[in-house]
């Protein structure tokens, strides 16, 4: 299933519901559905934050190849940004010296098995593999 | 579909869907907050980098003040997003 988003933060209501029927069609189960909520949202608000000059629409596509869940967010007339090379998110730091924010992408990496990033044509494609258990 | 109340006992009740566009909503009402609450997570099915980035900013402002939140009835997926970022070790975190 592949559909476009406005690149907005208020798309993303329109983006769970997109979700929530690919998890229906494919019977996920919680756990799994949760990953992938959290992997498209993080990713997604991303690109809304840190690319407002980009293309108006962000296409989001789910597939199901075996036991994979594959994610896949392409952002067009973007800089490169690496996602597997960002800076690693400061988790064992005392309260007083973390910081809100950035805490995304450290959480991504926990959650999912293979995460690639491609930057071609002024485009980042970033697709993501969880793995399905049972 | 998100929702975030004061309950009479002065706890904060979380419900739903606690994503990147709710922030503003959450705030609002955390920046209400003084002294410590308790924020109650049996409802909440869903928090994201963005809830959490809510909850660490009201928490370390009420800390420099001697204040905190405590936070109560987490599902277990929502405490796992807790545990992987490692604010399990930030907040105090009780089961009811």
């Amino acid at each position: 299933m592949e559909k476009h988003f406005r690149r907005a933060t208020n798309s993303l209501e329109g983006i769970f519901a997109f979700l929530q029927e690919f998890a229906s069609a494919e019977g996920l189960d919680e756990s799994v559905t949760y990953v992938m909520n959290l992997v498209v949202e993080e990713l997604f608000t991303n690109m809304v934050k840190h690319s407002p000059g980009g293309a108006a629409e962000i296409p989001i596509s789910l597939t199901r190849e075996g036991r994979k869940l594959v994610m896949r967010l392409v952002d067009r007339d973007v800089d490169e940004f690496d996602i597997t090379r960002a800076k690693k998110a400061s988790t064992d730091l005392p309260l007083e010296q973390r910081k809100p924010g950035g805490l995304g992408l450290h959480l991504i990496k926990h959650m999912v098995d293979e995460i690639d990033y491609q930057y071609k044509d002024n485009s980042s494609v970033i697709t993501i593999i969880k793995e399905l258990k049972g | 579909m998100f929702d975030i109340r004061k309950a009479d006992d002065g706890s904060i009740i979380l419900a739903g869907r606690f994503d990147a566009s709710q922030v503003a909503t959450a705030q609002a009402l955390f920046d209400t907050v003084a002294g410590s609450a308790t924020v109650d997570f049996t409802a909440l099915e869903y928090i994201s980098s963005a809830g959490l980035g809510v909850l660490l900013g009201a928490h370390k402002r009420l800390s420099e003040t001697g204040g905190k939140l405590k936070l109560r009835g987490m599902k277990k997926l929502v405490r796992d997003v807790f545990r992987y970022s490692r604010l399990d070790t930030i907040f105090e975190i009780v089961d009811t």
